[in-house]
């Protein structure tokens, strides 16, 4: 489905986040990148999400080349990215920020259909429909930006740290949404700080260091080696 | 001068400065710029409007239909041509400063060529008369000018609330990053957002070219009345634009009467340094995260 050939990219005229990074996601599933701060994993979130464009490499998704492609030109194509700053439309009502979600859906009959679909899944977002965004709990917040990710119907969505600065209990909520996402068939690439809750929720898992992939496999294989435990959890290999 | 017929006069004038203001909190919003060609643009409407006026006898209303497409149209040229250069540079804002700066003087220049550099005016016959109700003394252009900035700024409510571009736009105002994520093209949509601000500073110059005495210097007077009204309602903020001009609009002319016509205009000045002391955000504006 997407597939990152020898990329390398960084920011401005910065030097390279990502260097010569390849990785493969396919249909369907939940995949989950974790790392050190600094390794390049929510760059590669922009970089799929149309936010950077590849200094070299390519970025391929369902065979076709969409290195270098405008947000909303790769948003048509199903891939919408969740970014981790503040991306909401905070004078807005919860309404609004939903239906912009499907800014690019021309047919009012298919946004209204979309925003049933996610009200339901949703209901504190219907509760709180005429609602200021700005209004809402950190953990709202975050619901509504993944309900507005929904409207745009997407085939792969990005979810970059999205329990950053919330309360355990709201992030806990939070990876139950996730939970509920990968009931949909919808393909998942998340970044997510807190390392055990990501691989918990994902199928494969990638490993970044210093913008390239170190290793990959199943997440619960990940999880269970020693040698990320302590490189990237902070946690000591235990004897068996 | 009765306290009802200052707050009257002062009530009208300041819908038109809502108008004449409306444009330039809108760039601000949309394209984080401070158009400082914002008060020449209006003057080059102005001087259309004269032109029509004086050469083929069309009133300055009706010149709205001309100058605020035309000045749209420009709008647009002028984003395309010389905004894209600047993207991209991380000094983004100051070097659409230094643009803007440019453009005025050169269009300054350009109306002191052709149309030099000495006072002109329309002047329809409204321009002169008044409506009389019991001692109250309603000027008819200022009263009519100040109809036609409510009409259109609640058109621009309209299109900015209830349409798909306005939303964008609105989307784009508040959060450039997220506006982009949902699928909105901003680099368009700000290219349309420069236009209408054009359009609106269009239809203010109409309204300016009988409403006031213009010569091609007068814009920096104008930019400088402008800032302090979108300083005092919050940068970006239509409605604080409005509220803006209405409040320092009635609070010039009380100054006018007690202290004289010259404090009138240092009512804007002493606002800004007083806004910008006590409340820099402005009434509707938030504050920058440090």
């Amino acid at each position: 489905m997407l597939e990152l050939a020898e990329v390398s990219t960084g920011y401005d005229g910065g030097p390279n986040i990502l260097e010569g990074l390849s990785l493969e996601i396919e249909k369907g599933s939940a995949y989950c990148m974790i790392g050190p701060n600094g390794a390049g994993k929510s760059t590669v979130l922009k970089l799929v999400g149309g936010i950077l464009a590849p200094r070299t490499g390519s970025v391929r998704f369902e065979g076709a080349e969409v290195g270098g492609l405008r947000p909303d030109q790769l948003l048509q194509r199903g891939i919408c990215l969740v970014p981790q700053d503040p991306s909401l439309f905070t004078k807005m009502t919860v309404r609004r920020n939903l239906t912009m979600g499907a800014y690019l859906e021309t047919d009012r009959s298919v946004i209204r259909k979309r925003l049933d679909v996610v009200f339901e899944m949703f209901p504190i977002l219907a509760e709180k429909e005429q609602q200021s965004a700005g209004t809402l709990s950190g953990g709202q917040q975050q619901i509504l930006l993944l309900g507005r990710a929904l409207m745009m119907k997407p085939t792969l969505m990005m979810i970059d740290e999205p329990s950053l600065g919330l309360a355990p209990q709201a992030a806990d909520q939070i990876f139950e949404v996730i939970e509920d996402l990968k009931t949909t068939g919808i393909t998942l690439l998340l970044v997510e700080q807190s390392v055990e809750r990501g691989l918990a929720v994902a199928d494969w898992a990638f490993v970044l260091d210093l913008g390239q992939k170190r290793f990959e496999g199943p997440s619960d294989q990940i999880m269970s080696d020693p040698r990320i435990r302590e490189l990237y959890m902070g946690k000591a290999p235990t004897i068996e | 001068m009765n306290i009802l017929q200052t707050l009257i006069l002062g009530l009208i004038l300041g819908g038109v400065y809502a108008l004449m203001a409306s444009g330039l909190t809108l760039l601000f919003g949309v394209m984080r710029i401070v158009n400082l060609a914002h008060g020449v643009f209006m003057l080059l409407a102005a001087y259309g409007a004269f032109f029509l006026f004086t050469e083929l006898g069309i009133d300055p209303f009706a010149s709205l239909i001309v100058t605020m497409p035309l000045m749209f149209l420009f709008g647009v040229v002028v984003h395309r041509l010389l905004f894209p250069r600047l993207e991209g540079s991380d000094r983004y804002s100051e070097m659409t400063v230094l643009l803007t700066f440019g453009m005025a003087l050169v269009l300054e220049g350009l109306l002191g060529f052709f149309f030099t550099g000495i006072f002109r005016s329309t002047s329809p016959a409204y321009a002169t008369e008044a409506f009389l109700i019991g001692d109250l003394i309603i000027p008819k252009g200022q009263l009519y000018g100040s109809i036609a900035s409510v009409v259109l700024l609640s058109g621009l409510g309209i299109f900015l609330g209830y349409t798909k571009i306005g939303h964008a736009i609105q989307a784009t105002s508040q959060n450039r990053t997220a506006a982009q994520t949902v699928g909105v093209n901003v680099d368009r949509i700000s290219t349309i957002a420069f236009g209408v601000g054009m359009a609106l500073a269009g239809a203010a110059g109409s309204l300016l070219s009988y409403l006031f005495t213009f010569f091609p210097g007068q814009h920096w007077q104008w930019l400088a009345i402008l800032l302090s009204l979108i300083v005092l309602g919050g940068l970006g903020s239509i409605r604080g634009a409005i509220v803006g001009a209405l409040l320092l609009a009635v609070l010039a002319g009380f100054v006018s009467n007690a202290f004289g016509a010259t404090w009138s205009t240092m009512t804007f000045y002493l606002a800004l340094f007083a806004i910008l002391l006590i409340r820099p955000q402005g009434l509707f504006g938030e504050k920058e995260a440090v």
